[in-house]
């Protein structure tokens, strides 16, 4: 059986007003991503990486084109209903972790169970904080946390709503090589395990490489799209 | 609302309570419902203390004058209610003793005399008095030392009052309700109500005034009053209280009350500008948490819920604790003034409770809606672009929701619309300039804020930079300033004026019926014993017959002002006449020109007699400008044209007159002489001996009631000086609280500037810099918005004169840089003792 399309994008493109007029900061972009499937969005800073992130995950508006997430086409949304979508299939890890200051460690994890409204949010969010190995560090506040352990927190944090999709932007930006292998590990273990279609932003070829697709972005375009297996370009539609 | 949304505001608000996060909103919080509680409660205290003392006056709060016996059913109704009541008839009598007589103002008093206040005693005449808890019995009459001379009595003599004989037993030295209206006032015997039928003064035709007095719970004086209005009749009767009362008392201590009015009125705008400021700064500081709940997919409503439910949390959290710090600092005040001002805290206010409630809770909800309204509207994307801030761009809704609060707050408090709108008003002046300002500055910012990057440099860029966020903290600086000027110009214009009314050489004697052979050897006399004597006043008495040739009988004598003499009749009276070519100190021309100033002298002789007349005896008797009053002095007739309408200050404690008439006028009458003199309380033994070799001239003793007076006014300076204290120290630590979040503002500047290895010293300069520029302008500012509000206040509400305060453009920038400036070197020393790795830290 072929894995169901999870995101499908049509054309989407956005255009921002500036002081000398329209600027179209993302040309025109069609791919899709199947359920369970990694995929890297690699690109200098400025490429437009972080603006397709933001499109695809609907904490943006399209400018033009389509954007359907496990099969909910996003475009005819307005806010209240994309965080509601998000809330329902959407995980996010933020290179700055994002994590509220004046939560705890366990707080900060149950906080999309609460605002879904699941009434196992805390045992949900101690096991998955077991998971992670931070169990000990519950009751602590983030600027209690060290910058690896706060990225854990954010990892438990999106997977506690079994999310369809997982965003994830530069997550190990902040972090020294240590860490960083800590927390890909964890990433795509976690990922692995729960078949989860994860949608990554970087800038490091390795981590990139670890996912099965890489989108190249270059001057708000998708230039390039290769297959991380066989590490040559995918005869994929792109544009 | 699910309980998972109440769950997470709560746990949101322990933690960011626990971890100091809400500190400067909370604070912000309590010291306005501390301030706006401790002031309001304390001036409540005042208030009552004040009112309390000054009831003393009148002898009760509450008394009804009356020109006819009241119907007893009005008393048994007032102590059915239970209120004390008490009773007092006056008479204007003559008295015989020796073969001599005179005309006084005899009192018969009933047991109950006085309800406040107390009666005080001499032995001998001219003496110090001391309070007695007794009235006269029967047949037992005290009199005032005056009479003694009057009469040639001694204590133990008999004097006959109508037609009964009393045995003068004591010297009467004060009754608490005597009244200001010194000069002239015939000398006062006090005898019981019981005797009052056998002296037959009651009479047809006799002059007797009643006096009901009333004291009890305010509320209870209140319903009594509503119930007792309806039946009261204008011509007959007069409610009063020591409000109403327009001597010097009533007038000082109505104007304390505004005082404290205006003082708590500005702790309001205070606290409403720290709780502005604060609220501006909790939104800022949660964008992050927003975007972080929208993002995992919070609906709008739920995040609105969490942030609403954690400033009513904040705010109850921030009234509990303001109320109790309410209370200790105005115990604290309470205790630290014990002894100079009687203030008592066994009464309970609820009032001021109230109000710093309502006050916490409406400033805290309506200064939080704008930037709670831009908490809400911050995108989520900020998680990706931190650099994303709130999309609400119309501050429309803020400038109407909080100078709407405001405006309410000010009215709902004062209920006196005038001070609040000027107040307002003159809010809003300075706001719009300091806009303008602003964008001067951003100019001029840019100007100076290029070149080569010293401390000023740093200090005019920042300022260019953070224009927007500047002009909310230079506003709320000016405003700060100007209302702590306010208070303080007020306070000190006001204190000034009552000690101008009482100089320390005040007159406390008077000296009548001086004969012109005696006014040489008397001012010897005087100059010999070192007791300075004023000027003597020439004085004649007429007797007023005629306006514009129509017959009046009208009672006109300065002992009398308030006589309800219906339009020109009344009971004819002498009038004390004098004559003078200057103009006397305190009076001053309103209408026409002063005495021999129409006229040159060759006309003199063809033209009719001037005088110039009293305002209020103008009013009262229909008099204007051109015309024709006719006196009968001695056994002539004399008529005078009015020429001039003067206004006379009658609490100058001098000789005044309300007739005064050109000297060509008067020059074949022979007149005695009146003086004044200042003799120290402690030398009042000397009196006999001064007075003795002059036994014909009248000695009037007012040296009583000026101490009452004095006492009084010193009273209410002490308690205006408390209340500034106490405004003072709320502005202050507004000013710390301001500073403190703008500090916390530059900390990432900071932080930056100090990784980029930038001097500690560069960027304390840099930051004192710019806090002294913003003291300076805000202190300029707030200068010039002082002036107006001050003319505003006191020519609108205080009905005193105008006053430029020139001093305050050069004391408020110059305090502004000093104040701010120092605030700011310490917030930045804070700051800049973390190392540069905590500053990080806590920026994030």
């Amino acid at each position: 059986m072929t894995p169901k399309t999870m995101i499908k994008t049509n054309g989407i493109s956005k255009t921002v007003t500036t002081t000398q007029g329209q600027l179209q900061i993302l040309k025109p972009i069609s791919f899709e991503v199947k359920a369970g499937e990694s995929i890297a969005i690699v690109g200098a800073s400025g490429s437009g990486k972080s603006t397709l992130l933001s499109l695809l995950a609907g904490l943006d508006e399209v400018s033009e084109g389509e954007i359907y997430i496990d099969g909910q086409a996003m475009q005819n949304m307005d806010e209240e209903q994309r965080a509601q979508l998000r809330g329902a299939k959407v995980g996010f890890i933020f290179q700055s972790f994002m994590l509220v200051q004046s939560l705890t460690a366990l707080e900060n994890i149950m906080l999309p169970a609460e605002i879904a409204g699941r009434d196992d949010a805390k045992k949900r969010a101690l096991d998955i904080l077991e998971l992670v190995g931070l169990d000990h560090r519950a009751s602590h506040y983030p600027n209690q946390l060290s910058g690896g352990e706060q990225q854990r927190v954010a990892i438990a944090r999106a997977f506690i709503s079994d999310p369809k999709i997982l965003f994830a932007d530069e997550p190990t930006g902040n972090l020294d090589a240590a860490n960083s292998d800590k927390i890909e590990k964890l990433l795509f273990e976690l990922n692995q395990n729960s078949h989860t279609t994860l949608v990554l932003v970087t800038h490091d070829p390795v981590l990139a490489g670890k996912c099965q697709r890489q989108l190249h972005m270059q001057a708000g375009e998708l230039k390039e799209v290769f297959t991380s297996s066989s590490n040559e370009q995918a005869a994929l539609k792109v544009g | 609302m699910t309980n998972y949304t109440l769950s997470l505001a709560w746990r949101l608000f322990r933690h960011e309570t626990k971890r100091g996060e809400l500190t400067i909103i909370l604070l912000a919080i309590i010291l306005s419902v501390a301030s706006v509680l401790s002031l309001s409660l304390f001036s409540e205290r005042l208030k009552y203390a004040l009112t309390e003392k000054s009831a003393e006056f009148i002898a009760a709060d509450r008394v009804l004058g009356s020109n006819k016996p009241i119907d007893i059913a009005w008393i048994d109704k007032a102590q059915e209610m239970g209120l004390n009541t008490a009773h007092q008839t006056y008479a204007r009598s003559m008295v015989f003793a020796n073969e001599n007589m005179d005309l006084v103002d005899l009192r018969a008093a009933d047991t109950g005399y006085p309800l406040k206040g107390s009666v005080k005693v001499a032995d001998e005449p001219f003496t110090q008095g001391i309070v007695i808890d007794r009235l006269p019995t029967s047949g037992e009459a005290w009199i005032e030392s005056q009479l003694f001379q009057t009469l040639g009595i001694i204590v133990g003599d008999n004097i006959e009052v109508g037609d009964k004989i009393f045995r003068v037993s004591k010297v009467l030295t004060e009754v608490p309700d005597a009244g200001f209206s010194v000069f002239g006032g015939d000398p006062k015997v006090l005898i019981s109500k019981i005797d009052l039928a056998a002296t037959k003064v009651e009479g047809p035709g006799s002059r007797i005034d009643y006096s009901y007095f009333f004291t009890g719970e305010n509320g209870d004086l209140e319903d009594y009053y509503d119930w007792l209005e309806p039946q009261l009749d204008n011509e007959i009767h007069d409610w009063d209280s020591i409000e109403d009362d327009e001597s010097g008392i009533g007038r000082a201590v109505g104007r304390a009350g505004q005082y404290f009015l205006l003082a708590s009125l500005l702790a309001i705008v205070l606290a409403a500008v720290s709780i502005a400021v604060a609220a501006q700064r909790y939104s800022m500081r949660h964008y992050d948490p927003v975007a972080i709940m929208k993002t995992l997919g919070a609906p709008k409503k739920m995040v609105q819920q969490i942030y609403l439910l954690q400033i009513l949390f904040i705010t109850a959290l921030g009234i509990t604790i303001g109320v109790i710090f309410g209370f200790i600092i105005q115990h604290l005040v309470v205790a630290a003034i014990a002894g100079k001002v009687d203030v008592s805290i066994d009464v309970w206010h609820w009032r001021p409770l109230i109000i710093s409630i309502f006050t916490g809770s409406v400033c805290a909800v309506l200064f939080s809606l704008y930037p709670l309204m831009k908490l809400f509207s911050v995108s989520p994307l900020r998680v990706l672009r931190r650099d994303l801030g709130a999309n609400l761009s119309s501050r429309l809704i803020q400038f109407v929701a909080s100078g709407g609060a405001i405006f309410l707050l000010m009215w709902a408090y004062s209920q006196n619309i005038k001070v609040s709108a000027i107040l307002f008003i003159s809010g809003i002046i300075l706001v719009v300039s300091l806009l303008g300002v602003t964008f001067g500055l951003i100019w001029v910012g840019r100007k100076l804020g290029q070149g080569k990057m010293g401390a000023w440099q740093l200090a005019w860029a920042r300022i260019h930079r953070r224009a927007m966020d500047n002009s909310v903290q230079l506003i709320s600086f000016a405003v700060t300033i100007m209302l702590l000027l306010i208070v303080l110009v007020m306070r000190n214009d006001m204190v000034q004026q009552w000690q101008n009314q009482l100089p320390q050489d005040t007159p406390n004697y008077f000296l009548v019926n001086i004969s012109q052979a005696q006014q040489p050897n008397l001012q010897q006399h005087f100059v010999t014993n070192q007791v300075e004597i004023d000027k003597f006043y020439p004085v004649i008495r007429g007797r007023f017959v005629a306006v514009n040739d129509e017959k009046v009988r009208t009672a006109v004598s300065k002992e009398d002002p308030d006589e309800q003499s219906n339009g020109r009749d009344g009971l004819g009276r002498e009038a004390n006449l004098t004559w003078s070519n200057t103009l006397q100190k305190g009076s001053e021309v309103i209408a026409g020109k002063w005495l021999g100033d129409n006229n040159n002298s060759d006309t003199a002789a063809q033209r009719p007699y001037e005088v110039s007349i009293e305002e209020g005896i103008a009013q009262r008797m229909q008099l204007g400008l051109g015309d024709k009053l006719t006196f009968n002095i001695g056994s002539e007739i004399v008529e005078l044209n009015v020429t001039s309408i003067r206004n006379v200050n009658w609490q100058s404690m001098q000789p005044n007159f309300f007739f005064v008439i050109e000297p060509r006028a008067l020059k074949s009458f022979i007149p005695t002489y009146i003086s004044s003199f200042n003799l120290p309380t402690e030398r009042k033994s000397d009196i006999t001996q001064l007075m003795q070799p002059f036994a014909n001239v009248t000695l009037i003793d007012v040296d009583a009631r000026i101490n009452q007076l004095r006492n009084i006014v010193d009273q209410v300076s002490m308690a205006v000086e408390f209340i500034l204290i106490l405004v003072l120290a709320a502005g202050a630590l507004v000013l710390i609280a301001q500073v403190q979040a703008s500090m916390d503002e530059r900390q990432q500047e900071l932080a930056i500037l100090r990784t980029l290895g930038a001097k500690g010293r560069l960027i304390r300069a840099s930051v004192v810099f710019e806090f002294i520029i913003i003291g300076v302008v805000a202190g300029a500012m707030a200068a010039a918005a002082n002036e107006f509000s001050l003319y505003m206040l006191q020519t609108q509400v205080f009905q005193m004169p105008a006053s430029l305060h020139l001093e305050y453009w050069i004391i408020a920038p110059l305090a502004g840089a000093l104040v701010v400036g120092i605030l700011g070197a310490l917030g930045c020393w804070r700051l800049l003792s973390l190392n540069t790795s905590q500053l990080l830290r806590q920026m994030v």
